[in-house]
């Protein structure tokens, strides 16, 4: 199929669009904190959760071929040890961040040598029983000394028996301690003397805040993918993915490898774990449904939808899944639902946000099975083709690593 | 040792294993034909298990309730496998696993659309019933002392229903022209088809057996529990993997075992072990017992061995 513009990889034209393209999303991230508004703001963090976490599993599933549905899990880990060093130990969030990254890794790697001997849909079997066990596990009563148990973090006032609301005295929450002055918590975040955010005791001003750490979790996440799908272990996750034996022929280490992708992809998938224990202040199963298996079945359709094995892909699916989620959360009142769609939802009981995922969930696998990613893929080379460098010129990337994940693709108006 | 509270235990593991012997079942006859896992096992009976909540509301009778449930359910699996599973099987194992995720997400958020997101039945107004409809007699004076031990009607009623089962799940495999083109398709789908065999037929009819199966073993779980709710299939279904990955997912008779053991080493565990299992654990123990499974010997207590070629 021939194609309206033919550029090259490196040239002029692909530099425009590569800029255009940047300009375009740091525009978007910089524009969405102007709103200054919670509810808009909250949706984004979910948003960018739900990223960093889809980002994470699609190391493991899109690149490696390893079905994980219990990522949630790990995304427990980063929120259990975010919650349990603020409320317990009182350190400060931002140390929280690498310490959680370095626990989940550990397990990651930890769970990577079973899972090394158990294959396709086995693995998915085991690793929904650790998603489905992780809560439990973590509400355990003999775990009750350090994660809270059932009631979970910060651990209740024992005067009243309610989480953060003892009175007079200075309860600890599992995030930032806003408040007062008088009491020794903090009002505002100064990055050297600049104070960007505001009185934080404002909910718009405390949202904002959150937003900014959500999203360098966010970029972090997406950067470290990228760097590893670009790199000599990302291709020998790829060759894992599209045949285990011959790659296993071909020199890669099967062991070494799956180890450090499972590794790598817990400890990612940790981080927005963090940020969710900062953002809600208070750690439970029932109170972050991300890390039950409900979370981490979202993960899995986030990232399928967007596009398995895509970079782009987590980043899509989870912009889509937040606006749909939200924009049809409120539908269980009939009343909510805009007048044309109304005969088509007004049954439903709950928001039709799952069913209308799982619908295109289904039907994507049919239509497009690469995602809203691939779909793009396949059809950008209509209107722009990028030729891409010739394999082997100095300071080059390998053709087909370039090829398959340029940025560049990605803006060029809608496809016809 | 407490002679009569073991007793107690034992029966009361083997009846709730029995339930996941039926989920497990499901699995096996649905993995012998097309050699897939099905992840909506557990959602095609939750569906099953509330339309026969509904039929209970309607008035009637709950043993014909659970034969529409049954028919709701085959209809489910069977559509199912014509409309999705039979079309992507031919892309890759990982789109069907997509597929059945699919499913799953979908059944149970059909179930809250329908029935609402709170556990049913809920003591609010309009509803006729008071508990979620028994099969069998469970009143709380509905048992008789056995040795000490105090057995229940109930427990009893749902052993010998999932023996009856099984017994013309065997039938059906092994004496009927149908069970044999089954156990032809299983054994290989390619030489099924040369001798005229309708594979597409057995493979529908496979999916919608299973589907019923479960919803038996929905249906029980929700007299058991007294209330039916979208939370119920999630730890049935791993329970119930956990039977098929020990029994050998290719051997019916093994998912019947696995089922019964698994029942057992739940029950004996949480009870014998209340300090450090409990009733929060249980679930950690099939997970144990599933990845000891995989690692240790991969095709099951009664599987056959899988040659892998390259």
């Amino acid at each position: 199929m021939k194609s309206l513009f033919t550029i090259r990889e490196g040239g002029a034209a692909n530099w425009t669009l590569r800029v255009i393209t940047m300009v375009a999303i740091v525009g978007l991230m910089l524009y969405i904190p102007t709103k200054w508004e919670a509810g808009t703001l909250n949706t984004a963090i979910e948003g960018l959760t739900y990223m960093s976490a889809a980002m994470a599993l699609n190391l493991v599933l899109g690149y490696t071929g390893q079905i994980s549905i219990g990522h949630s899990a790990f995304l427990g880990i980063g929120a259990y040890t975010t919650g349990i060093m603020v409320s317990r130990w009182g350190f400060s969030p931002w140390v929280t961040f690498p310490v959680a990254f370095g626990i989940a890794f550990v397990i990651g790697v930890l769970i990577s040598f079973p899972a090394a001997r158990i294959k396709g849909v086995y693995l998915a079997l085991v690793t929904l029983a650790l998603g489905l066990v992780f809560p439990q596990l973590a509400t355990w009563k003999k775990l009750a000394w350090i994660t809270g148990g059932g009631s979970g973090l910060p651990i209740a006032c024992p005067a009243t028996g309610v989480s953060r609301s003892c009175e007079g005295t200075e309860v600890p929450t599992t995030g930032f301690n806003i408040g007062p002055k008088s009491k020794g918590q903090m009002q505002t975040f100064e990055i050297f003397g600049w104070n960007p955010f505001g009185d934080l005791r404002r909910p718009d001003n405390k949202a904002a805040f959150y937003y900014w750490i959500a999203l360098v979790v966010a970029i972090i996440v997406y950067l470290a993918c990228r760097g590893v799908v670009k790199s000599r272990v990302g291709r020998s996750l790829i060759a894992i993915r599209d045949n285990e034996t011959a790659a296993a022929v071909m020199g890669v280490n099967l062991v070494r490898t799956k180890a450090f992708v499972f590794g790598l992809s817990a400890g990612l998938c940790a981080l927005p774990g963090c940020v969710t224990a900062i953002k809600t202040g208070g750690v439970s199963p029932e109170g972050i449904i991300n890390m039950t298996v409900r979370g981490a079945i979202t993960f899995l359709i986030v990232m399928v939808i967007g596009g398995a094995g895509s970079l782009a892909g987590p980043v899509i699916g989870g912009a889509l899944y937040v606006f749909v989620v939200d924009k049809t959360g409120t539908w269980a009142d009939d009343d909510k639902i805009p007048g044309v769609l109304r005969p088509f939802f007004a049954w439903s009981e709950i928001p039709p946000g799952d069913g209308i995922f799982a619908v295109l969930l289904i039907l994507l696998m049919f239509v497009a099975p690469r995602g809203i990613a691939g779909l793009w893929k396949q059809y950008i080379h209509r209107i722009v083709r990028v030729i891409p460098r010739p394999a082997g010129a100095i300071g080059a990337t390998p053709a087909m690593a370039t090829a398959t994940a340029t940025p560049t693709s990605n803006h060029e108006g809608e496809p016809q | 040792m407490d002679f009569s509270l073991l007793l107690q235990r034992v029966i009361d593991g083997i009846s709730q294993g029995s339930v996941y012997a039926l989920i497990a079942l499901g699995l096996v006859i649905i993995y012998r034909g097309t050699g897939h896992l099905n992840f909506a096992q557990g959602e095609m009976a939750l569906f099953a298990t509330y339309c026969v909540y509904q039929f209970g509301e309607w008035g009637i009778p709950v043993w014909i309730a659970l034969f529409m449930g049954m028919g709701v359910g085959f209809v489910v699996g069977a559509v199912s496998e014509v409309t999705l599973i039979r079309p992507i099987s031919k892309k890759s194992p990982f789109a069907v696993f997509i597929v059945t995720l699919g499913l799953f997400t979908f059944l149970n958020w059909l179930d809250g659309a329908i029935w609402g997101n709170q556990q049913l039945p809920n003591s609010g107004v309009g509803s006729k019933q008071q508990s979620f409809p028994d099969l069998f007699p469970a009143d709380p004076e509905d048992q008789f002392n056995f040795l000490g031990a105090s057995i229940r009607y109930e427990r009893i009623g749902i052993l010998l229903l999932v023996l009856v089962i099984t017994g013309l799940l065997f039938l059906l495999f092994n004496k009927t022209k149908f069970g044999l083109a089954m156990r032809a398709v299983a054994s290989n789908t390619e030489s099924a088809k040369l001798a005229g065999i309708r594979t597409n037929l057995v493979l529908m009819v496979s999916w919608g057996l299973a589907a019923a199966i479960g919803a038996v073993g929905g249906v029980v779980m929700g007299g058991l529990n007294n209330s039916v709710g979208l939370g119920l299939m999630f730890s049935i279904f791993i329970y119930g993997s956990a039977a098929a990955t020990l029994g050998g997912f290719d051997s019916p008779g093994g998912a019947v075992v696995g089922g019964l053991a698994i029942g057992l080493i739940e029950n004996l565990s949480s009870g014998y072990a209340q300090k450090w299992i409990g009733q929060e654990l249980k679930l950690a123990v099939a997970l144990a017992i599933i990845v000891a499974v995989l690692l240790v010997k991969p095709s099951g207590l009664f599987g056959t061995e899988k040659v892998e070629r390259v």
